[in-house]
């Protein structure tokens, strides 16, 4: 049983699916309240033999499994764009957006208003405040977000009247790690796990969340993920070549001893 | 493998990025030109194995699963409707608005189009009209006769007219406002057309309500900072390269494969 190959063949189909978990960072490099991904690898020790078929005992042979992807949720870069629509968010905190599958949950900041005025996202999907939706109003301008997201505009003729719209929501995950990428910048929250408050959150108007994919690190583990699947190639190569090498020469016997 | 068509999308998003900041670039001197910016979403996740799935009667959980997600896609290239800096021309017809509000002009089709350019001329029968020669409404008629026009903050036209000591008042400028003016749709010649998205047009008297003031002998400058447009460019241009590398990279393990058995 060449076992070797199994083990090589088991890097090599993690390799590739670290991969692909690589490219999705890389492309999404730009886009906007993005949580790079990252491949976790284990050991997998095949079963011992039966003793009876092996009295000397038998080595224990160790694959390589992917265990699981883990998203990095540290904060990315803040990008100043002076859009009074766009937010970003300090903190470990959540927008919440309203979709028709249920509430999702996002990093993405950058806000548009629809034809009823409502604050969406750019699936055009409301962002919910702490009483659903927030609307503005049609003569509503200076719109100010404040950091711990009250929504306050200027309305009617005078420059002092000030008018409240609603406050952003802002929610926090005791465990960030059991949540889900649903795609379209957000995330799913599966059964059990619930957003709780997140009072030490700021919201800072103006500015958006970048993506927090480090380029220099994806392209380090790029090179290391093509090298070390070469390697494993080159070596399958060889056991390929010395059991070529063995069946010439053993079988290379004469048939009239 | 997956990764080459993942890698793909990226250098397409990145491809689009270019578009729309070139486009940026371009308008940079355009009178009453807004900057557009694209916004990037990523693709569906493949659940390889999903989260917080039971491995043992014991009710253990995983942790963590496997998520592989397809890349990136467009989300859309919104406006960015902010005010632009106000260059003075001192050209009598050359008009700036600060604050909310868009002139309303109609093109040749009858319909109705908003502009924030104002820079407007005289044609033969003495009206307003843009640098097309299309009208602005409300129609303002200027007699042959009339001399230093003036128009006020609120967008009250007057001009002097021979005989008279006191300005006779021409006509009254207004403002379009819309509810979400940054989905309002570009078609060219500096002008936008309403769409669904964008909600139905108000009018209003200038300096009125909340909408802007009009500034005559005034130009609004494009919105596009030459130092946000070329930073963006730079950081889109290393990311289409970093997205070739993953090609390239994807290309070299096959290739590995492939040679094996040769």
């Amino acid at each position: 049983m060449p076992i070797s190959e199994l083990v090589g063949l088991s890097l090599q189909v993690a390799l590739s699916r670290q991969l692909e978990v690589v490219s999705n960072n890389v492309a999404n490099l730009n886009t906007t309240g993005f949580k790079s991904d990252h491949a976790l690898f284990e050991e997998f020790l095949s079963p011992e033999a039966r003793q009876e078929l092996f009295p000397a005992g038998d080595a224990r042979v160790s694959f390589v499994n992917d265990r699981g992807v883990w998203h990095d949720f540290s904060q990315g870069p803040t990008q100043s764009t002076g859009n009074p629509l766009d937010v970003a968010i300090d903190g470990d905190a959540y927008l919440v957006v309203q979709t028709p599958n249920g509430d999702r949950y996002t990093r993405n900041g950058a806000l548009q208003t629809n034809a009823t005025g409502q604050l969406v996202n750019t699936e055009g999907m409301p962002v919910l405040g702490e009483n659903g939706p927030i609307t503005l109003q049609p003569g509503d301008r200076n719109i100010v977000i404040s950091p711990d997201g009250r929504v306050s505009v200027n309305e009617g003729a005078s420059v002092k009247t000030e008018g409240f719209r609603g406050k952003l929501r802002l929610v926090r995950f005791a465990q960030p790690q059991a949540l889900q990428k649903d795609g379209t910048s957000n995330f799913l929250a599966p059964d059990g796990v619930t957003p709780g408050a997140a009072p030490g959150a700021r919201i800072q108007q103006g500015a958006i969340e970048k993506s927090n994919v480090n380029g220099v690190l994806e392209m380090t583990r790029l090179i290391e993920i093509t090298r070390t699947y070469t390697q494993v190639s080159t070596i399958l190569q060889q056991q390929s070549d010395l059991r070529r090498s063995a069946i010439q020469q053993l079988s290379d016997v004469p048939a009239s001893a | 493998m997956r990764a080459l068509h993942t890698a793909a999308t990226g250098m397409m998003a990145q491809e689009l990025n270019v578009q729309v900041i070139s486009n940026n670039i371009a308008n940079m001197r355009t009178t009453g030109y807004k900057r557009q910016r694209a916004e990037f979403q990523d693709l569906l996740y493949e659940h390889v194995r999903r989260i917080g799935t039971q491995t043992s009667d014991q009710g253990n959980i995983l942790p963590v699963g496997i998520d592989l997600g397809s890349g990136v896609k467009t989300a859309g290239t919104p406006r960015i409707m902010t005010q632009g800096a106000l260059l003075p021309t001192g050209k009598d017809f050359d008009v700036a608005i600060r604050g909310e509000g868009f002139f309303k002009i109609q093109v040749p089709d009858g319909t109705f189009a908003y502009t924030r350019d104002g820079s407007f001329e005289m044609d033969a029968q003495g009206r307003l009209v843009t640098a097309q020669g299309n009208v602005v409404q409300p129609g303002i008629t200027i007699p042959q006769n009339a001399s230093s026009v003036t128009i006020n903050a609120q967008g009250q036209v007057s001009a002097m007219v021979p005989g008279n000591t006191t300005p006779t008042v021409l006509g009254q400028l207004s403002l379009t406002r819309f509810i979400n003016k940054a989905g309002l749709q570009a078609i060219g010649d500096n002008l936008f057309v309403e769409t669904p998205a964008s909600g139905t047009p108000q009018d209003g008297i200038p300096n009125v309500d909340g909408l802007g003031d009009l500034q005559q002998g005034n130009l609004e400058q494009a919105n596009v900072e030459a130092v946000t447009e070329i930073s963006d460019l730079i950081a889109a241009q290393r990311a289409y390269e970093m997205n070739g590398k993953v090609i390239s990279a994807t290309d070299q393990m096959l290739q590995s494969t492939a040679n094996l058995f040769r």
